[in-house]
């Protein structure tokens, strides 16, 4: 079968169709943000650690992946928190689940990639998180 | 062209949730609102970007094309492209589903999506931030972990992919 060669303007119709086609699941994920920024503020998250240093490796994990915004506010935080004597292990943890895991758009990406992927994309995260925050922790511990 | 839209039913449980706390929180709720439009009118220009990459990527690279370089076969090259593009891709992880989406449908392996979205933990202009709270050797081993866990999970989602098809 000869693979048929789009124009410019088709591919773009079909780029813009594509993304139209996720609009109401972008608008539902960026609704839900917007509701996590009030209700869950750093003074709320910096409630949570203070418990030594594998569970505050776990708390950050979970703080991480419950907070949405921009990744620098996740430094602010995390600077904030460093103050209050939070161990490396459990800030690393926090700044690295900030970026990579996000409770709210789970549903999108399930709808997206399917719940097998996300289910596993996101457990290897969860693992990943906490070995990285150890692992770089100890490697730098060990060189300096 | 019919659209088939996803999230409906995501979208529809988020108006209920804004419904119920407009009622029991008016000034919360507001605020959560505002902030929503906020972050959508930020994320116009990425969307625009992302609208034209996934054009310019359907126009440049045949079916054929994706699955050369992204697909089954695709081995280090792909992963090397994953990498690069999760490290300089920037904005929200949901604002790239849409191009991935369209991907994926052309061949682009489950494997290399996952390397593409743990890659995004690099995040380049955050960098002097990190460097700043926790010092140069932390930032450079910390980033080296990262890509080593960023290939690893892809390579465990494609064994998985494997073992179900």
């Amino acid at each position: 079968m000869k693979e048929e060669t789009p124009t410019l303007k088709k591919a773009f119709t079909k780029s813009l169709m594509s993304f139209i086609s996720i609009t109401p699941m972008l608008i539902a994920v960026m609704g839900l943000v917007g509701l996590m920024q009030i209700y869950v503020t750093p003074d709320i998250l910096s409630t949570f650690f203070g418990h030594g240093s594998l569970a505050d490796t776990l708390v950050g994990t979970l703080a991480g992946a419950i907070s949405m915004g921009q990744g620098v506010i996740s430094y602010v935080v995390a600077e904030g928190l460093m103050e209050q004597g939070v161990s490396h292990y459990a800030l690393s943890a926090f700044i690295l689940a900030w970026v990579t895991l996000g409770f709210v758009q789970l549903p999108a990406e399930a709808s997206v990639f399917g719940l097998r992927f996300t289910f596993y994309r996101n457990i290897l995260t969860l693992i990943s998180t906490i070995i990285i925050a150890y692992a770089t922790v100890l490697t730098v511990g060990a060189l300096s | 062209m019919k659209i088939q839209f996803k999230g409906i039913k995501f979208l529809i449980i988020v108006l209920v949730l804004y419904i119920i706390l407009l009622l029991s929180d008016t000034t919360h709720a507001l605020s959560g609102l505002q902030k929503a439009a906020s972050i959508l009118l930020s994320l116009l220009p990425l969307f625009l970007l992302i609208i034209t990459l996934t054009a310019l990527i359907n126009y440049f690279l045949k079916p054929k094309q994706i699955i050369k370089h992204f697909g089954k076969d695709s081995g280090a090259k792909g992963v090397f492209y994953a990498l690069i593009g999760g490290i300089i891709s920037h904005g929200p992880m949901y604002a790239w589903y849409g191009m991935l989406q369209d991907m994926r449908s052309h061949g682009l392996k489950e494997g290399l999506i996952a390397v593409f979205m743990y890659a995004r933990a690099v995040k380049l202009p955050l960098l002097p931030f990190m460097v700043d709270l926790f010092g140069l050797l932390f930032t450079i081993v910390m980033t080296f972990y990262i890509l080593i866990a960023a290939v690893l999970q892809g390579k465990v989602i494609d064994t998985v992919e494997k073992k179900q098809s």
